[in-house]
């Protein structure tokens, strides 16, 4: 197939972006919300056409004297992204209130969002995926400054602020590719994967891309702007960021860091590894302590991202299919889970927990939603059945080779995601609810449906776990190829080839 | 030109003792003009008699079921059966419905309500046999019938020479002969008596509070379904009509007989006879208000109580679990077992008590919690008429001149008032017709 199902991938978005802002006035905010979930929802049918037929790579000349081209492509890697891309902008924009706020300029956002997180993901040019990266920044600062919370102005300027120092550290890395390659300045995947920069300077770039990448994902000590942002953040915008937006941070770390310095990666990997597990440890710690539900949905989304953290610096072909996996697991639970707190926060007016108890009761709680929301932690508690669990057994157990005690420390901080979980649902999900505060009406089934189709995506994926995995085989074993130096190494792989060889024999008697 | 105020002056009547300075002062001073602690709205009284209707016919199940266990099932060991009554005790006629009745109350037929008998057979559930109805719990919950007995047998002291009867040797005569002669032909069950005696004596007493407690509802059944009629005619004019009521209907059932008599192949035994003098309200309606409005007990839901942490008082007239401090929602919640109460009621209610909960809330999704909290301001108004009927009983008149006897009245309101201080109490509540 031609490369057109690329363009269209970003033409849907644009179209939406520069076409809601010119509704007329007296479209209903509900019915705009209709059409913008649109574009989204188009994105995901090319995707999956993109999956069944795949489209050639796309290269158009843009402004070659910067070495900037259109480089388009799709790989294992960036589909199963850009379909969960396209699904959560969907969903998220599906879970905006039906009465949004200045619904034109909302939506309008959203897509820009989806445009930037899309285009970032189908760029094969280092360039264009800076500016990509960048233009996702803009409209996600705008929407948590304008419609977040009371404190909204404050996460506003603190994500941009984060933000801004991730983008320049990454725009440092992109020049530092171009100046650092002995084969002169190029920008394009493939020259930058060809080209044999020195070990010396590959760790210079490694740190301006952890910097980057660390920042957005995020990681701990890069952690500052996340809980605060998650806390402020409406509902639809806060599933894209936990959802999509992170692991932009995680397919940067991926593609650049393990794909194009494997030397560095490798020397470095126990601290990316050892901050991986301190990560898993602290957002978990930190998560039993939280008193408000989506702070502690933030930290839990901050341990998990730990745990991506562990499996990327493992680089094994394991760790890395785990790695994957885990993106589009957590992109689903941790968009499930603060779709349920939107519809609790909607509902309630609140997100305290020490302002909620009794939640499950079947007549005046928000017994579905409660359900769902169980659900979600259960999968983020990786609990078999559901898409949390693959994807963490893989990361645990391709890790566990090259690092076992970070392996065994994030084990155990993973363990702890059941703790807080129990915690947070027996105080908000039970006990007594009393007719002083429980003055709420139900959800409706047209606010249930976003949660609704991410639970059955969260059991599908739990239940067929290849739904997970199976995008990125070929190219995670690649990928842990160039990561393991030793691998490459042809005595190794004849004392290996040895080993198996005696160990077909019959052993002498 | 004389300002219209000063046009007309009327001859207005000084209170002849000062307002009281209690925090429930308006109420006191609703009881004292004649009125009841529910507010007289339209409202209330639309939702007091539509609940009143709802309540009587499982509350028409209920004595029925409890006088076939009091003097039928008795101390049957395996008493898997006791909720399916016979024929004889649903045609059973009752004292105050019917044209043989000597004090009709009630001007409709003495036998088990229509509904009642129409619901019995279908359920919610359609036809199936009854066994099926039972295990589904598609029936009338008895499980609260019995909590309520539970309840005035549990805290005994309250009043009354009932309890106090109960341990005298007369009693106990009555009891052994009758144990005896159920167990005739059962020598397991008579050699258990001779080894345990405590405790069949123990269950013969709950028995005779499940008649005391069957006999309690067989007036009040016929006192509510009346008026629900006489509201349908538009006979009652605001909540004091209501409550007037139930205070003479009070009087009027008073000196009924309250006993226990027992059944067995065809001799009736009587355990506690019509000549010992117990009444329906000294030995009946006042227990059964203190235990099961005020009292009654901690019931286990998802929320628990720790006594060893005080969260259950130590001494039982301190107990506060009745209906008139429940929290009504059906999970976790304290006071009478409320679910199956609602449960029951849900199947009867009046088209304008529906139409009245779809509008408000959740509309039918929560109707049971709404039912709930209308049975609360109903039993609001029960326990008005009872405290009305007592300061009538003990006290003076409210139209009296005297101040001494004015001022009597009031430390009787006030003092029962008290018991309302406490934060669980819902009346302040229901003073609101926001509380739904």
């Amino acid at each position: 197939m031609g490369p057109t199902p690329l363009l269209l991938l970003l033409a849907l978005p644009l179209a939406g972006t520069l076409l809601l802002p010119l509704m007329p006035a007296e479209v209903p905010p509900a019915r705009l919300r209709s059409i913008a979930a649109v574009p989204g929802g188009l994105q995901l049918l090319v995707a999956l056409l993109c999956w069944r037929h795949p489209p050639a790579d796309l290269q158009l000349p843009w402004l070659p004297r910067l070495g900037l081209s259109l480089d388009l492509g799709l790989d294992g890697l960036s589909l199963p992204l850009v379909l969960l891309s396209a699904l959560l902008t969907t969903l998220a924009v599906l879970s905006a209130p039906a009465d949004q706020g200045r619904p034109r300029l909302f939506f309008a956002l959203m897509l820009a969002t989806n445009l930037g997180v899309v285009a970032s993901f189908l760029a094969a040019n280092a360039l264009l995926f800076l500016l990509a990266f960048e233009l996702v920044l803009i409209p996600l600062t705008l929407l948590v400054a304008i419609w977040g919370g009371e404190r909204r102005a404050g996460a506003g300027v603190r994500y941009l602020l984060y933000g801004s120092v991730s983008g320049l550290a990454l725009l440092a890395a992109v020049l530092a590719f171009a100046w650092l390659n002995p084969a002169g300045p190029a920008f394009g995947f493939d020259a930058l994967r060809a080209a044999q920069i020195p070990p010396a300077a590959q760790r210079w770039i490694l740190a301006l891309l952890l910097l980057a990448f660390g920042l957005k994902l995020p990681v701990v000590p890069l952690h500052g702007w996340q809980p605060f942002t998650y806390g402020q953040a409406p509902t639809p915008v806060v599933m894209l960021l936990a959802g999509v937006v992170a692991k932009l941070g995680a397919y940067g770390l991926l593609r650049f860091g393990v794909g194009f310095l494997p030397d560095a990666w490798a020397a470095w990997s126990p601290w990316l590894a050892a901050a991986g597990a301190v990560s898993a440890v602290y957002g978990a710690l930190n998560a039993l302590a939280q008193s408000d539900i989506r702070r502690l949905m933030a930290f839990s989304s901050l341990g998990h991202m730990g745990l991506l953290v562990l499996a990327l610096a493992a680089a094994t072909p394991l760790s890395l299919q785990g790695a994957i996996a885990q993106m589009l697991a957590h992109g689903l639970i941790s968009a499930l889970l603060f779709a349920c707190v939107g519809l609790i926060e909607r509902k309630t007016g609140t997100t305290a927990i020490r302002k909620l108890s009794g939640l499950m009761n079947p007549l005046r709680g928000l017994p579905f939603t409660m359900g769902m929301l169980l659900l979600a932690l259960m999968a983020a508690a990786g609990i078999p059945g559901l898409a949390g669990f693959p994807a963490e057994l893989m990361v645990f157990e391709g890790s566990w080779t090259s690092f076992p005690r970070a392996t065994l420390v994030s084990l155990l901080a993973s363990g702890v995601t059941a703790v807080y979980a129990i915690r947070l649902f027996n105080r908000v999900g039970f006990g007594r609810l009393d007719n002083d505060r429980a003055d709420w009406a139900h959800t409706r089934w047209s606010e249930r449906v976003p949660a609704l189709a991410l639970t059955l995506l969260v059991i599908g994926a739990g239940l067929w776990p290849t739904a997970l995995t199976g995008w990125s085989e070929t190219e995670s074993a690649g990928l842990a190829l160039r990561a393991q130096p030793f691998l490459n190494d042809p005595a190794t792989i004849q004392i290996a080839s040895a080993t198996t060889l005696s160990a077909s024999e019959p052993l002498p008697s | 030109m004389t300002p219209p105020t000063a046009a007309a002056p009327e001859a207005v009547r000084q209170p002849l003792i000062p307002p009281s300075s209690h925090r429930y002062a308006d109420v006191i001073h609703r009881l004292e003009a004649g009125g009841s602690m529910l507010p007289d709205t339209p409202e209330n009284l639309m939702q007091i008699i539509g609940i009143y209707k709802a309540y009587a016919v499982p509350m028409d199940f209920y004595w029925r079921d409890l006088l076939y266990i009091a003097e039928q099932v008795f101390l049957d060991p395996l008493p898997a059966f006791k909720y399916f009554i016979s024929q004889e005790y649903l045609d059973l006629p009752n004292s105050y419905a019917g044209d043989q009745s000597k004090l009709r109350i009630w001007r409709g037929g003495e036998k088990a309500h229509p509904e009642l008998l129409e619901f019995m057979a279908r359920g919610e559930t359609g036809r199936m046999p009854k066994l099926l109805h039972h295990l589904w719990h598609d029936r009338i919950n008895m499980e609260f019938a019995e909590a309520c007995m539970q309840a005035m047998l549990w805290h005994q002291g309250m009043g009354g020479r009932f309890y106090d009867y109960l341990e005298t040797d007369t009693y106990r005569a009555n009891a052994d002969r009758a144990i005896k002669a159920y167990f005739r032909v059962n020598p397991l069950m008579l050699g258990l008596y001779r080894l345990f005696p405590e405790m069949f004596m123990e269950q013969v007493k709950k028995l005779s509070y499940t008649a005391n407690l069957g006999l309690f509802w067989e007036v009040m059944a016929p006192v509510f379904f009346e008026m629900s009629d006489i509201y349908d005619e538009g006979g009652f004019k605001g909540v004091p009509d209501a409550m007037n009521f139930l205070v003479n209907g009070i009087f009027a059932v008073a000196g009924r007989p309250i006993y226990h008599h027992v059944y067995i192949r065809g001799e009736c035994f009587e355990i506690i006879p019509k000549s010992e003098g117990f009444t329906w309200l000294y030995e009946a309606a006042l227990p059964y208000v203190e235990a099961v409005f005020y009292r009654t007990a901690p019931f286990r839901g998802t929320k628990s109580y720790n006594a060893q942490a005080c969260q259950v008082p130590a001494d039982q007239a301190d107990f506060h679990y009745g209906i008139l401090y429940a929290d009504v929602f059906p999970v976790g919640s304290a006071g009478i077992p409320p679910t199956l109460l609602m449960q029951d009621m849900l199947h009867f209610l009046p088209p304008y008590l529906e139409d009245l909960y779809r509008q408000h809330k959740r509309g039918d999704a929560d109707k049971l919690i709404q039912l709930g909290i209308t049975f609360q301001r109903s039993m609001y108004n029960v326990t008005s008429a009872v405290i009305q009927a007592l300061r009538c009983a003990l006290l003076y008149p409210l139209d009296d001149t005297d101040p001494e006897h004015l001022m009597a009245n009031r430390r009787f309101f006030e003092a029962q008032m008290d018991r309302f201080l406490r934060p669980e109490a819902r009346l302040p509540q229901i003073q609101t017709q926001d509380y739904r």
